[in-house]
């Protein structure tokens, strides 16, 4: 039971992190779109239509994760979203790109390369870990 | 007997994994087009907003030979790094990038005046700095002409542009 309580307040946490960083993108999605655009990786054309894009769907999976509901699925989204965000990360830095990620808005913009990836790399580790929790079976009650 | 309880549980195993993975699969992708809808709103919303096609308006750029017509009532403004301004640097321009931001602007401001206009430049098409320092000048400074309307330009393609229409 306390250990359920636990887990839950990692998915609150985990969730609530993404929640906060997609809504703060919602509200400035041209800057979001810049802040893509400075990774280099992609045409501006698609990184103006993520910018509108992923920061619902950072919501929803941290909504998802919260009230468990459609739960695995937002697991392996963010999971995902994760991964691709610090091979990206890392990859600029070595291309020698100075790049403010984003991720959090205005609040992130002076963040070290370095903050900005053991933060990432820790959500990573959160995210890995309930993974594991539903896939053995520890898993919550879902309603999908 | 026992062929009979392999037969019949082997199936269910294998049924049960394609479930368990199908699940994984089925909710993301139940989230991913969930997500559509609000992105569709919002970008419906933006429309006339954002620029579809660059990351930066064509009515906040300028072409060389557009700057250059300006003459004396053009600022250049470099944004690359100091070792880069100091380098080389287009004539006349003044220096203002954003690792110096507060003390190169209080250089910036007394030259500037609403009837000129301000060109930034960085070091190529690909830059982000010109962008970004052209940002601030609009938002942290607030250069508008005498009409209340945009001052500030990017210069298209950057100081290697300004090289090859120059050298």
């Amino acid at each position: 039971m306390a250990k359920s309580f636990v887990w839950w307040i990692v998915d609150v946490i985990v969730g609530g992190v993404f929640i906060y960083a997609g809504v703060i993108k919602v509200l400035d999605p041209i800057q979001f779109g810049i802040d893509i655009d400075n990774y280099k990786i992609l045409p501006w054309f698609i990184s103006v239509r993520l910018a509108f894009y992923l920061p619902w769907l950072e919501i929803f999976c941290g909504v998802a994760l919260i009230f468990r509901f459609l739960y695995r699925g937002g697991l392996s989204i963010l999971a995902a979203l994760t991964s691709v965000f610090i091979i990206a990360t890392i990859a600029a830095k070595v291309r020698g790109l100075d790049i403010t990620c984003g991720c959090f808005g205005h609040a992130s913009k002076n963040w070290s390369f370095s903050t900005h990836l053991v933060l990432d790399l820790a959500i990573l580790v959160a995210l890995v870990a309930l993974s594991f929790r539903v896939a053995s079976g520890n898993r919550p009650q879902t309603a999908v | 007997m026992r062929w009979q309880l392999r037969r019949r549980t082997r199936p269910v195993q294998r049924n049960n994994k394609i479930f368990v993975s199908g699940q994984w699969l089925r909710q993301a992708a139940i989230l991913v087009l969930l997500a559509f809808a609000p992105a569709i709103g919002e970008a419906i919303y933006f429309r006339d907003k954002i620029s579809w096609q660059s990351p930066i308006p064509p009515s906040e750029l300028v072409t060389v030979d557009q700057a250059r017509a300006w003459g004396e009532n053009a600022i250049w403004v470099d944004a690359r790094p100091d070792e880069e301004f100091a380098r080389d640097h287009v004539p006349g321009a003044v220096s203002l990038n954003e690792d110096r931001w507060n003390d190169l602007l209080q250089q910036f401001l007394p030259n500037w005046s609403p009837d000129k206009k301000v060109v930034v430049y960085c070091s190529a098409e690909s830059c982000n700095a010109a962008r970004e320092v052209a940002k601030r000048l609009r938002d942290e400074a607030q250069l508008k002409d005498g009409e209340g309307k945009n001052c500030v330009f990017v210069l298209q393609g950057g100081w290697e542009e300004w090289l090859k229409k120059n050298r």
